[in-house]
């Protein structure tokens, strides 16, 4: 129970389509997150599922049951807002038994779930405060509850963690996982934090302008992104312009700084075509340009020169922007830095596994 | 036809309501403006511009221009000079008591000047209270002649004491508004405090001046009750007045109201181009430090110094209606020399001062009862939905600031003569309505405020829980706004008990006076009348005084932001 189907799904604001001609399955009990940059129309995504708007086309199913011309307050939904949206004139016991009020649910009935709701987010001995009375992170967790309380067929999450502090976000997202794994419910969740969406989701939608570009588990994101703008939304990377030479087991991309070959690249393209060859910055190694032959060690490496532009220390890691020959910036990392591997101005050998890069079609990036 | 209906919020009940809106409007704001329009230009022979040309060259009607246009410049002056060093001293200062003497400031902007007006008569008098004072203390050996010269001076006074706060207001917050970096750009080129204020505060100030001038010219030229109490009648104002009653002999009332609504439009569009013209909007806003300092002890001493002998000064014709009003006798001397209250009894024994009070009383209620209605609907519109024609009904509601209630009752009595809402019948449901419309704009601003710091979110948590739309509006969103609901309708309440012009106008029998009409009529008996009518004026006073604390209670400190422009 609680599966959640977009199909072709458009929703327009203004003048442009918040949401354009989205198809989407969410399955019954998954924690779901929908990541994007700010107006990628992921919140807008997450207003249809609520009923707060109804698709322009396209139709939205719970179950198989078409929801799309359902009033938000005849859907099952509970919805975490991004401010908590706590009623200020009603306290917190008011706030979370709300949606039971609305139920009609009995008294006796009522008070025991309550207590139960507010069990499970750690509020039970708030329960006569007022919200003004609450720092931010017990807010959000009575917000939490008054949602949960209602056992809905969907939990819907707008950027819940965004107003709190850096520490209490990521104790939350662990508190929100648990919650997730307790309830055993369908929620979705909207994020523009990267880190939040790969280290709490089931599975993640990626959402740019209106559209979505790739869905998949953390790890799939993560590893074979389709797009230069996933690699470079979800982590961060160095893409390296150049052009596709050959197509075969192994791809072999021409760049300005020298020959990249890679395991891995998005299917469909043609030799000559213009592309990225995506590297995380944690896959470059960094050797003395002295210690290197000028020929990879082996077929499974790339090496490319470089010099150090600047160090970054940041005590776990040590952050480096170095210059290829071509010019174009690259960012490496080096976690556990016990020793400086180089000084700024040192001219380096850069390698990296073939395996380590994905070959994608060249794209405009900035949103 | 279907995508663009898409693009805004409508559903029957929505539709009903903008409909009914839109009605009313037009009924009892558009339609009767364009009555009087219609009759200033249309003679039985057709379009003409007779009764306009001889408004501007008959010298009878000259000199009433140019007499209410210079009240209108003297007033507007004086209010500056009133509240230019009142603004400068409470925005840029901290010292302990601002808050309180934030408020006092405001104290003079909602007692009536009308009232004000019958204390101030007494006290300017020939032989009254002033006079009499500097010829004891022997500053002058005769007594000056105050109110001389057709009393021009006396309204003058009047109404600017009456109106400084409305001025200091929008410079308060025009001042409030100036980046203090640009300042301390000037300052770092070397200018000193005056160079500083003349050349880059002041002109930085200017569109907020403008638009509190704008408002203090509109309102003094317009003002009925502090010229005809005065006596001051070569004005437009009390024309009008006196023209009303015979309307149909004489068309030259519909010119001159015409007069005044070309003028405040046209001063209204000017504020309008200085204010949204751009020209000073501030780069890098919203940001803005805070340019207060720490008063010291020699500032604090002049703060209060200042503001204390202005309000004094603005309250000195409220004092002089009080004494009035328990005066046994007062003659030859600075103050009353016997007192009583008798005064008092007789405005609930004597039968126009009891008839009228208790006029007063359901005209007021049933008029709020509609500003409630009208003005939590349309504000809810405008905050909440997206509908056709939205600007449109925001600056209809919003009208009546602009709209004198001179023009505005002038232009029922004529539209609505010989309609089953004639005035000279039974003027009840048009003093309702002249009432509920001219307060319109408060409520909606209050209740708009409440439905804007009301995040949409709390509503909207409330239906995602299974509320209907109904039960969020009862159960969510009116709690929430119920301070700023209540704020409203006192206000509405205690201006509608006190509102002068239309009153005058609109009541056309003795039976349906309201409060103000009858002081003024209580005022022109011999005998007793002034006394009771300063008793009646005290407890209208007392009530508002009351009211607007009430108001203040639940508004807060954010009360000023209504009166702005």
């Amino acid at each position: 129970m609680g599966s959640v189907k977009f199909e072709s799904v458009s929703k327009i604001l203004g003048q442009s389509r918040a949401v354009n001609n989205l198809t989407l399955d969410i399955g019954a009990e998954e924690l779901f997150f929908l990541l994007g940059p700010s107006g990628c129309g992921k919140t807008t995504t997450l207003r249809l599922v609520a009923g707060f708007y109804t698709p322009d086309e396209g139709r939205i199913l719970f179950d198989g049951q078409d929801q799309s011309r359902v009033p938000p307050h005849k859907r099952n939904t509970g919805m975490v807002f991004q401010n908590y949206a706590l009623w200020p004139h009603m306290d917190v016991r008011s706030n979370v038994a709300y949606g039971l009020k609305m139920r009609h649910v009995s008294e006796a009935e009522k008070e025991k779930r309550v207590r139960h709701a507010l069990e499970i987010v750690h509020m039970q001995a708030y329960a006569e405060r007022m919200p003004n009375q609450l720092s931010g992170g017990q807010q959000q967790r009575v917000a939490l509850a008054r949602a949960l309380v209602i056992e809905p067929d969907v939990v819907l999450l707008d950027e819940p963690l965004s107003n709190l502090d850096a520490k209490l976000r990521v104790e939350m997202r662990t508190q929100i996982k648990d919650i997730h794994r307790k309830i055993g419910r369908t929620m979705i969740y909207v994020t523009h934090d990267q880190a939040e969406a790969l280290s709490m989701a089931d599975r993640i939608a990626v959402m740019r302008r209106g559209r979505l570009v790739q869905t998949g588990t953390p790890h799939e994101l993560y590893t074979r992104p389709e797009s230069a703008f996933v690699a470079e939304f979800i982590g961060g990377t160095n893409l390296l312009r150049g052009t596709l030479e050959e197509v075969g087991d192994l791809l072999t991309v021409k760049t300005q700084a020298g020959i990249v070959r890679a395991k891995n690249g998005v299917k469909r393209m043609a030799r000559g075509e213009p592309v990225f060859c995506s590297v995380r910055p944690e896959s470059l190694r960094l050797k003395p340009a002295a210690e290197s032959s000028g020929i990879p060690p082996s077929d499974a490496t790339n090496e490319l020169l470089a010099e150090v532009q600047s160090i970054m220390y940041l005590g776990d890691n040590e952050q480096y922007s170095l210059r290829l020959a071509d010019g174009a910036i690259v960012r490496a990392v080096e976690y556990n830095p016990t020793t400086r591997k180089a000084q700024v101005g040192d001219r380096l050998a850069l390698q990296f596994d073939t395996q380590a890069v994905v070959v994608l079609p060249q794209e405009e990036l900035s949103d | 036809m279907t995508s663009w209906l898409r693009r805004y919020d409508l559903n029957p009940a929505n539709a009903a309501v903008l409909i009914f809106l839109w009605v009313f409007f037009i009924v009892f704001m558009l339609y009767p403006l364009g009555y009087v329009f219609t009759n200033a230009f249309f003679t039985a022979e057709g379009f003409s511009l007779v009764f306009m040309k001889l408004m501007f060259t008959s010298p009878n009607y000259t000199i009433i221009l140019a007499n209410s246009v210079n009240l209108g410049l003297a007033v507007t002056l004086f209010t500056t000079l009133l509240s230019l060093p009142l603004a400068l001293l409470l925005v840029r200062y901290n010292f302990p008591g601002k808050e309180f003497l934030n408020g006092l400031i405001l104290i003079p902007m909602v007692l009536p000047p009308f009232v004000g007006a019958i204390g101030m008569r007494q006290l300017l008098a020939r032989f009254g209270s002033i006079n009499l004072l500097l010829l004891e203390m022997g500053v002058i050996s005769q007594p000056i002649d105050w109110l001389g010269g057709g009393s021009f001076w006396g309204v003058v006074i009047l109404e600017a004491l009456h109106l400084y706060p409305i001025m200091y207001l929008n410079l308060a917050a025009a001042l409030a508004n100036v980046d203090p970096s640009l300042e301390e750009a000037a300052k770092n080129m070397g200018a000193n405090s005056f160079k500083l204020f003349s050349t880059v505060t002041f002109p930085l100030m200017l569109p907020g001046y403008f638009a509190g001038a704008v408002i203090v010219f509109i309102w003094a030229f317009t003002d009925l009750g502090a010229p005809l109490v005065f006596e001051y009648r070569e004005v437009v104002a009390v024309q009008i007045f006196n023209m009303v009653t015979d309307l149909h002999q004489n068309p030259m009332g519909y010119a001159f109201v015409v007069a005044v609504i070309a003028l405040t439009l046209f001063f209204f569009y000017l504020s309008k181009r200085i204010l949204g013209g751009g020209r000073y909007e501030m780069l890098g806003r919203g940001h803005v430090a805070s340019a207060t300092r720490s008063a010291s002890a020699s500032m604090t001493v002049i703060a209060y110094g200042v503001v204390l002998g202005i309000s004094a000064l603005a309250l000195i014709p409220h004092l002089g209606v009080l004494l009035t009003s328990v005066t046994k006798r007062w003659f030859l001397s600075v103050l009353p020399s016997d007192y009583t209250f008798q005064f008092y009894q007789d405005v609930f024994s004597h039968d126009l001062a009891l008839l009228s009070i208790k006029n007063s009383l359901l005209l007021s209620s049933l008029s709020t009862i509609i500003d409630v209605v009208l003005g939590v609907t349309i504000a809810y519109l405008l905050a909440r939905k997206r509908v056709p024609g939205r600007g449109v009904l925001d600056a209809l509601a919003m009208l009546p600031l602009a709209l004198p209630g001179l023009v505005l009752a002038f232009g029922y009595v004529a539209a609505f003569s010989a309609t089953p809402l004639d005035a000279r019948v039974n003027p009840v449901p048009l003093l309702v309505i002249a009432y509920a419309v001219r307060r319109l704009p408060y409520m909606v601003r209050a209740a708009y405020a409440g439905f804007q710091q009301t995040s949409v979110a709390l509503e909207e948590a409330a239906i995602n829980l299974g509320a209907s739309p109904m039960k969020t509006l009862y159960q969510i969103t009116m709690p929430l706004i119920f301070a700023n609901l209540i704020a409203g309708a006192v206000l509405s309440f205690s201006f509608a008990m006190l509102e002068v012009s239309d009153s005058l106008i609109l009541a056309s029998k003795e039976q349906y006076y309201p409060i103000t009409k009858a002081i003024y009529a209580l005022l022109g008996r011999i005998a007793d009348g002034p006394y009771i009518a300063s008793a009646m004026g005290t407890l209208g006073l007392l009530l508002l005084a009351g009211s607007l604390f009430i108001a203040g209670r639940f508004f807060g400190r954010r009360m000023g932001e209504l009166f702005r422009a």
